[in-house]
């Protein structure tokens, strides 16, 4: 299985929203992920290697030039947009 | 469960809101006459937005207006507003915003349930129809109430 950290600013909100429809894809396409979810404090913990976010938030991450596959989701419930992303980012990292 | 997190006065229908700020204020405001969120959560939404741009801007016209538990989420709630008209968030996916949920969770985890609802009332269609038609709060209320008790979502 591959971790998958789903994080926002609050951790508590959009993260939520996001980990709730990110293991319904999971479970619908079989995907070999593991999801948790925290506030961006969590991220110096996260030892897996994919980060989900909302897109604004992937941006700064990036910028940041965090050493993780991160996942910006501009609309947290279109279930495409989560699995094209999810599905690349797995593909970067060498798991499908 | 989310039926039990909203109530009656804290939903506000056709909200006139001069920009994104006034929005969040105006949404805000019910839950803090309540005592649900104090004022320093509300300027921490805001606070965060200019830190962090319109993070919580989550799909197309639909914003879940929160800050972390600490800035002073007293107690689970939510808030559920119509902006009339829609505003600008600066959100370039999925402005601009006409419908804004305040969210009260004072930990991590008691409004897991609520959320799950929440997502499953938003992923339908119907849901947007009755926000933007209802005549009053409890024509909402009972949606909600109606879609939990009847398991149309999940």
């Amino acid at each position: 299985m591959v971790k998958a950290l789903v994080a926002c600013r609050a951790g508590v909100g959009s993260s939520l929203m996001l980990k709730i429809k990110l293991n319904e894809v999971i479970s619908e396409h079989k995907l070999p992920v593991q999801v948790e979810h925290s506030s961006l404090d969590g991220l110096p913990s996260f030892d897996g290697p994919i980060i989900v976010s909302l897109s604004d938030v992937a941006e700064e991450l990036k910028e940041q030039g965090i050493k993780k596959e991160v996942v910006g989701i501009k609309n947290i419930l279109d279930k495409d947009e989560i699995y094209t992303k999810l599905s690349a980012a797995l593909k970067n990292i060498g798991e499908e | 469960m989310i039926e039990r997190i909203i109530q009656e006065d804290l939903i506000k229908l056709n909200i006139e809101a001069s920009d994104w700020k006034d929005a969040v204020k105006k949404s805000a405001q019910p839950l803090v006459d309540d005592n649900y969120i104090t004022d320093n959560y509300v300027s921490e939404i805001i606070n965060s937005v200019n830190e962090y741009g319109p993070y919580f801007v989550i799909a197309p016209h639909v914003a879940l207006a929160h800050a972390p538990s600490e800035a002073g989420a007293e107690s689970l709630a939510m808030g559920i507003s119509t902006l009339r008209p829609a505003i600008k968030f600066n959100n370039a996916d999925n402005d601009p915003v006409s419908y804004v949920f305040t969210l009260s969770a004072p930990d991590s985890d008691s409004h897991l349930k609520a959320m799950q609802e929440l997502v499953g009332l938003l992923s339908g269609d119907e849901f947007y129809k009755v926000l933007d038609e209802a005549q009053s709060p409890e024509e909402i209320l009972q949606f909600i109430k109606d879609s939990v008790l009847n398991k149309k979502i999940s």
